[in-house]
């Protein structure tokens, strides 16, 4: 498959030059995916999808053009930048434009394929029996949720010479538990397939959804609140996508004031965006414009180390590409939060008076730039009074400043968990994070 | 422009000869275009295809949903295959078998026309027009600047052949035009002051005219600008009237009737996703808010962002009454939750595109106009807030509790408009909103977006709308705080 599908792209990239264009970059990727759905305890739909899409990013003169179409419709996809050409000539060069770069070594990531997933593709029975009995351990009343396994294959090849090609396996699941008045959710991603994690995800649902099942009403205001992973996965995917040169371009994002060095949050938070992790799904040893990836920080011990770019907002920022491109847009290709030394009783009894939210959903922002935002809760959330959680809260939102957040982070469990879903699209390991004095709202009536 | 309706028909065809209980295919092709601007400059320009075959089966009492971009007789038998083998596979877990209810299908074609194809309009007019709309808005403010515009021109074309073994054939055209725009207004003394904002409806480029950007954004921008040098910090803390702008009243009824009136919501397919419902199966008549509270959901409205005659279950659509002068009325269906509640189907079953199976989605959701003019609005407050327009705005997962941090907002005393407040929140129960009309404007005014739902995530276009609305004794908040 990846001979077959270099040979494709290296077609492209040759068709687009010979249409005239100065540069031409074509990514294939070829997928096969099937997804268990589960509603009210049992198995609501099977889906399977096989797809082989083919986006081409070429420039001429400086002016930036880009397509995409599944590989089946390749002629129509070629009609597109025929006629893509003819109107460049009538638009000025682009403001983003920067030189694809040259070919360079790209170290092979190994471990991106597991075949157990690979078979599991054709058949999640298995999986999925696993993650239904695990789940009805604890007494809950019913449950809900999703498994996908997919294999996909990647090619790359640009008129600059380079010719690029990676397959990988990734598995997603989450389930959320209802018992009572509570509720619990809980997610998994990896690259392999481990039953045992699938029934710990599963475990952790039923857990927090018994343990919520009563719930009382608490008063709006600052709170200590301990994150979980999925709510610290949720949270931090936005500041990593703030931190990507396209959203400093467009307005979007708390960094447009800063530069690496300043300081953007507590000395305890080191995030790091790592492509070449290849547990997490997301890591790739290449991106679209054939650079190498690498691991590095985001934000270091609490400084704004580095901006993510591609060569154009490298080139527009004055900065070096840092392997995060997009045909376009740079990209955030995986997180990891580095852990702190604390046990999750440790964390508790830091909290002293306060919260843990175990799951959020809906964060909005008024405002990008000063990075103002709430979100809510949307799971078990516990009391905590004197270093122990005493009851459930029934739903708040957590409403305060992104900066705020980032600054207030006091202490990080050692534990690391792998979350991937609806609400963490970039797949992230991180710890129990605990922030301190965070501001909290609830409904007036 | 109805190439592979071949495909389609054999697809049906082959599932019904491999032992499917039901089969439907449906060829969906999304063609779209679009130039990005940052400050004047162009970024770039792109075009793209999306487009495949979707299969849905009933095997076993299981829904199986397979899509292929492979359209080839091969491709699409493999793609019929799959979804009938893997939801055989998984039967054994099912409890309750997935029926579908009996109802008059459609045998129809129909297509929306552009006054304007947009894709005949000269590249240069359109980057003209987002130059000019820099010009424009960088020179509005007077001390304050204008940090980023971006703007986004986007066309697209919808194509549909759907087919199902119970004799729906339903052809369709449908094209699109949206400009969107993300304005930062800085004065760094007071902070920033940043607004997203998009246009969208069927139709083409006629539209971009209509909807007078380059009028109405410069003046937009001074107004935020004088909010940054002038907005005082709202009233909190005791109850005061509110009046709500359309803007927010068209996204408060998407969110909080819309949703919760979904018939799979309700039914807790939807639960590990995009959540459930404050209301139950046995709510039909409930009480939930005023007598002006009613809110609509119709497909059917000529050029709406949400527009169709036909759902993806091949059932031909109708306008929705899901509140009914505050009563709980009805809810939205597909067939397999019609059969369930022992009704018919009103046509709720929508799909993102080819890789997506048809699940509950709202069209064009408003809520039902008054008959108040604005000053008469205004005249029955003695001391309150309007709130214009938001930015921030969340909602838990059972449609209950919602948020909206408003953006263009005043203080109102003794019937007319003073100054500027800034970041007001109108935070309340969906029960305490409805319940708190007690006025209702005429003017009906439609915004557009995107709804997510559903797994993977679908983005379906759709319109929603009001009046503005009058609520009695509402106590604010303040964001950030």
């Amino acid at each position: 498959m990846k001979e077959e599908l270099l040979s494709l792209v290296n077609g492209a990239v040759k068709r687009a030059i010979e249409l005239g264009f100065d540069e031409a970059a074509v990514l294939s990727v070829y997928r096969e995916s099937t997804m268990v759905k589960f509603a009210n305890g049992e198995p609501s739909i099977v889906q399977s999808w096989s797809s082989n899409q083919m986006s081409i990013y070429v420039s001429k003169e400086k002016r930036l053009l880009g397509t995409s179409a599944p590989a089946s419709s390749l002629e129509e996809a070629y009609r597109m930048l025929a006629n893509l050409g003819r109107i460049s000539a009538k638009m000025p060069p682009s403001i983003l434009y920067a030189p694809l770069p040259e070919p360079r070594s790209v170290e092979p990531l190994s471990g991106l394929v597991d075949r157990k997933a690979l078979e599991a593709v054709s058949d999640p029975s298995q999986a999925s029996e696993v993650i239904v009995e695990a789940v009805q351990r604890r007494d809950i009343e019913s449950f809900a949720g999703m498994l996908q396994i997919s294999y996909s294959v990647k090619a790359l090849a640009t008129n600059t010479g380079s010719e690029l090609a990676e397959d990988s396996t990734e598995v997603q699941a989450y389930v959320r538990a209802f018992a009572g008045e509570g509720s619990g959710q809980w997610a998994y991603g990896s690259r392999t397939l481990d039953l045992s994690k699938l029934e710990e995800m599963a475990e952790t649902a039923s857990d927090l959804a018994y343990r919520s099942r009563r719930q009382e009403n608490i008063s709006p205001g600052k709170y200590n609140i301990l994150l979980s992973p999925m709510v610290a996965g949720n949270l931090l995917n936005y500041v990593a996508w703030m931190a990507t040169g396209s959203s400093v371009l467009l307005g979007q994002s708390i960094f447009i004031n800063k530069k690496p060095g300043d300081t953007v949050a507590s000395e305890k938070l080191t995030l790091m965006d790592v492509p070449r992790q290849p547990q997490l799904p997301g890591s790739t040893a290449f991106d679209d414009e054939g650079i190498p990836t690498y691991n590095k920080p985001i934000i270091e011990r609490g400084y704004l180390k580095t901006l993510l770019h591609n060569t154009k907002t490298a080139a527009k920022l004055g900065a070096k590409s840092t392997g995060n491109a997009g045909l376009v847009f740079p990209r955030v290709w995986a997180l990891s939060v580095e852990p702190g030394e604390m046990s999750f009783e440790e964390l508790l009894e830091e909290t002293g008076n306060g919260l843990v939210v175990t799951n959020n959903w809906y964060t909005r922002l008024q405002n990008y730039v000063e990075g103002i935002f709430s979100t809510i809760t949307r799971d078990a959330a516990f009391i905590v009074k004197n270093g122990e959680i005493v009851g459930a809260a029934r739903k708040f939102r957590i409403a305060d400043t992104l900066p705020n957040l980032l600054r207030n982070i006091s202490s990080l469990g050692k534990e690391l968990y792998d979350i991937y879903w609806w609400e963490v699209e970039i797949p992230t390991r991180t710890p129990y994070i605990l922030a301190k004095n965070i501001g909290t709202s609830k409904h007036t009536a | 422009m109805w190439a592979y309706e071949d495909l389609v028909v054999k697809a049906v065809e082959y599932g019904g000869k491999i032992g499917a209980d039901y089969v439907e295919a449906r060829y969906h092709r999304l063609k779209r275009s679009s130039i990005a601007s940052r400050n004047g400059g162009v970024i770039g320009a792109e075009s793209s295809v999306s487009e495949g075959i979707a299969v849905r089966v009933l095997a076993g009492g299981v829904l199986g949903f397979s899509s292929t971009t492979i359209l080839s007789r091969e491709g699409v038998s493999k793609a019929v295959e799959d979804a009938f083998r893997k939801a055989r596979a998984i039967s054994g877990l099912v409890k309750k078998p997935v029926k579908f209810s009996d109802e008059n299908l459609g045998r129809a074609t129909y297509e929306c026309v552009e006054a304007v194809k947009a894709s005949e309009v000269s590249v240069e007019e359109k980057i003209s027009f987002m130059s000019e709309l820099w010009k424009r808005v960088s020179d509005a403010p007077s001390d304050a600047r204008v940090a980023t515009l971006t703007s986004f021109l986007r066309e697209s074309e919808e194509v549909k052949i759907y087919a199902n073994s119970d004799g729906a054939f339903v052809r369709s055209r449908i094209p699109r035009l949206s400009i969107s725009y993300n304005v930062v207004v800085t004065l760094p003394s007071k902070g920033t002051i940043q607004r997203f904002f998009s246009h969208s409806a069927v139709g083409g480029y006629e539209l971009a005219e209509k909807w007078r950007i380059l009028d109405y954004l410069p003046e937009d921008v001074k107004t935020f600008e004088k909010i940054l040098k002038e907005g005082k910090k709202p009233p909190t803390g005791k109850p005061i009237d509110v009046i709500v702008g359309s803007e927010i009243v068209g996204l408060m009824v998407h969110e909080s009737c819309g949703h919760p009136s979904e018939a799979d919501r309700i039914l807790g397919r939807e639960a590990a996703q995009a959540g459930k419902s404050f209301i139950k199966p046995n709510m039909i008549g409930m009480r939930i808010g005023s007598e002006h509270a009613t809110v609509i959901d119709d497909p059917t409205i000529p050029g709406s962002n949400g527009f169709y005659l036909y759902d993806d279950e091949g059932v031909p659509a109708r306008a929705r009454y899901l509140y009914k002068e505050g009563l709980i009325n009805e809810f939205l269906h597909n067939r397999w939750t019609a059969e369930v509640f022992g009704t018919h189907s009103n046509a709720a079953a929508r799909s993102a595109g080819h890789w997506g199976e048809p699940i509950i989605r709202m069209a064009n959701t408003y809520l039902k106009p008054g008959d108040h003019s604005f000053e008469e609005l205004l005249e029955g407050v003695k001391y309150g807030v309007y709130i214009k327009s938001y930015m921030e705005w969340n909602i838990d997962d059972e449609r209950w509790s919602q948020r909206y941090g408003g953006l263009e907002a005043y203080l109102i005393e003794n019937g007319e408009l003073k100054h500027l407040i800034r970041n007001p929140v109108l935070e309340l129960t969906t029960k305490k909103f409805y319940s708190s009309i007690d006025a209702a404007g005429k003017d009906l005014r439609f915004y557009a977006g995107i709804c997510g739902k559903g797994e993977p995530a679908q983005g379906v276009p759709v319109w929603f709308g009001g009046p503005d609305v009058r609520l009695r004794n509402v106590v604010l908040r303040v964001t950030g705080e």
